[in-house]
């Protein structure tokens, strides 16, 4: 069973004759234990389809479901709850909450769902991303790439079936990055996640199982061979 | 209130300035109630103290102690209640080179209106008077005699008492005959019989029937119509109740700044699917302990400023008045909250995800 499906979603913006198809209608299917791409030029529509994937906003047409709830005509209030228990964001600007030490980044999440990491899940989850001895740190003593792992473990922590990845690596070094995409191809296969990485880096795209390309609001697979991933990922860095 | 005091706790200046302004206002609204208390009490301690339910008053004199003036015989059959004979002036009193603004009190020693004595003893002879122990403050002491502004009587004081002030003015309590020589001097044989007013004490004031031209006024309102009483009143608890609307602005104000500040992070834990909720409780959990902190800290100076005011300052202070007043500050600073939680409602989870 898909764990992210959409049916025929598009989204418009705008009304009359200044309208936008943001995104035009997409099917799209991730299962678990997947680890997808999605490459595209900014203002492509990668945005859309990562808020209407995630629930952050609903799509003009079409349904989307998340782990097998139906978003269509749900509030922000529940799509907020389904986010929450389903959805793992790991966002491009630093997520984390400046005045709360790594360690209350994760209790926060505590305050206010369960089913989180304990015990030994949780010390694992710490050292692989090598920031167990960072725990009574605040995100202002940390380095951009510390602040992105302690942002990936926030979205682990949660244990959702889900996890949406903007840029994840974008403030990492080379070695770093291919670590965060270790760690991510891990917890994708050994947890059965489902994980979307938005990104423009082509050595990524190695740990991923599919690659898709989006433009103009078009989404489309592509084989992650051959030229063709080389070309879209070229594009979407001009 | 994990967000709420964790970041408190990271921002200790920045919150320490809003309790600061907030304990500035609290500070003022317990002084400025403890005035009223004061000022309240200046007029009508000596009123409060007869603990009398009314008071019998020409008609013409406006509910005015001093204006009233009758003679004892035009009142017949006094029936319902317990009734004082009261004579009362003003006069500036003065022994060496202390002198003083008093009122002058004529009663009947044997009536319930005679007050107690905490220094010195009774008044036995004409001439003699306790005296209001503010007096002593102005260098006034047993023994002293006084001369009077408006009149060739002197007055001796005998004794003290406390809570003795009509109108701000301290009193001097003596017999019948004192106040009489002194209101009518040569002439006082002749008006032996009049005095200013009947105090009343009675359980159904209605039942009490007044005198020819008389009025029977009930305590509150004999105070209310004191001269200047109102007026006192009002102006303070205006102040109170400004300084009310001014803390919730202030704490409105700090809480949208700092509130605004945080926008982007609100986003995204709205985006993570934080609810509104939460967070809206996190920004009023911080209000309240600002609000309590504000407050506690302004009323512990209060407490420590009134040990220290010297006793010329009418500052009294009134323990459940100012835990009211405390209570609807703490109040009010939520209210000045609401706005951020406003805010808080209104943000797109969506600008957290950036094209």
């Amino acid at each position: 069973m898909a764990v992210l499906e959409l049916n025929d979603a598009n989204k418009i913006f705008g009304s009359g004759n200044t309208t936008v198809e943001a995104l035009k209608k997409t099917n799209f299917k991730a299962e678990s234990g997947e680890l997808i791409a999605i490459i595209g030029p900014s203002g492509s529509g990668k945005s859309t389809f990562l808020t209407v994937a995630g629930g952050l906003q609903q799509p003009t047409a079409g349904e989307v479901v998340i782990n097998g709830k139906d978003m269509t005509g749900l509030n922000e209030k529940k799509r907020s709850n389904v986010r929450l228990h389903e959805i793992g964001f790991v966002l491009q600007t630093s997520n984390l909450v400046p005045f709360l030490t790594v360690r209350q980044q994760l209790q926060l999440l505590d305050k206010v769902k369960t089913g989180n990491l304990q015990g030994q899940a949780l010390e694992h989850l710490l050292q692989t991303l090598g920031i167990d001895t960072l725990q009574n740190k605040l995100p202002s003593d940390l380095s951009g790439g510390q602040r992105q792992r302690v942002a990936i473990a926030k979205a682990l922590y949660a244990d959702p079936a889900i996890i949406l990845a903007d840029e994840p690596t974008a403030s990492l070094d080379s070695d770093r990055a291919f670590e965060v995409m270790e760690l991510l191809q891990r917890t994708t296969k050994e947890n059965g996640k489902t994980t979307i990485v938005v990104t423009h880096d082509t050595r990524l795209i190695e740990y991923c199982d599919k690659v898709f390309n989006i433009t103009d609001g078009n989404l489309k697979e592509m084989s992650k061979d051959g030229t063709e991933v080389q070309d879209a990922v070229e594009k979407a860095r001009q | 209130m994990f967000l709420a005091w964790n970041e408190v706790k990271q921002n200790k200046l920045r919150f320490a300035l809003v309790v600061g302004v907030l304990l500035l206002v609290a500070y003022l609204v317990f002084f400025l109630s403890g005035l009223a208390n004061g000022l309240q009490n200046m007029n009508r301690a000596g009123v409060d103290k007869r603990k009398a339910d009314g008071i019998m008053l020409t008609e013409e004199s406006d509910k005015n102690l001093q204006q009233s003036s009758f003679s004892k015989n035009d009142v017949k059959d006094l029936d319902g209640g317990t009734f004082a004979e009261l004579g009362a002036l003003n006069a500036i009193a003065s022994a060496g080179d202390n002198s003083s603004g008093v009122a002058i009190f004529g009663l009947n020693p044997d009536e319930f209106i005679m007050p107690n004595v905490t220094e010195g003893k009774k008044f036995k002879e004409t001439g003699e008077v306790i005296a209001a122990d503010s007096l002593k403050d102005d260098g006034f002491k047993i023994g002293d005699t006084l001369k009077l502004s408006s009149s060739k009587e002197k007055l001796k004081i005998v004794g003290f008492t406390d809570d003795a002030k009509f109108n701000a003015a301290p009193i001097l309590y003596g017999n019948m005959e004192t106040f009489q020589k002194v209101r009518f001097a040569e002439a006082a044989d002749m008006n032996k019989d009049r005095i200013n007013a009947y105090v009343i004490k009675s359980k159904d004031l209605s039942k009490v029937k007044a005198g020819k031209d008389l009025e029977v006024v009930k305590t509150d309102d004999f105070i209310q119509n004191l001269p200047g009483y109102t007026e006192q009143n009002l102006t303070v608890t205006l102040m109170i109740y400004f300084l009310f609307v001014i803390s919730a602005f202030i704490v409105a104000i700090f809480l949208y700044v700092l509130t605004i500040q945080k926008v982007s992070i609100f986003g995204v834990l709205k985006a993570e699917g934080i609810s509104s909720g939460f967070l809206a409780r996190s920004v009023i959990a911080q209000t309240s302990i600002l609000a309590v902190a504000g407050v506690a800290i302004g009323l512990g100076l209060t407490i420590l400023t009134g040990l220290f005011l010297p006793p010329a300052v009418p500052v009294a202070f009134n323990y459940l008045n100012m835990s009211l007043y405390g209570i609807t500050l703490i109040i009010v600073s939520m209210i000045g909250a609401l706005f951020s939680v406003l805010t808080i409602v209104k943000i797109d989870p969506l600008k957290a995800i950036g094209g």
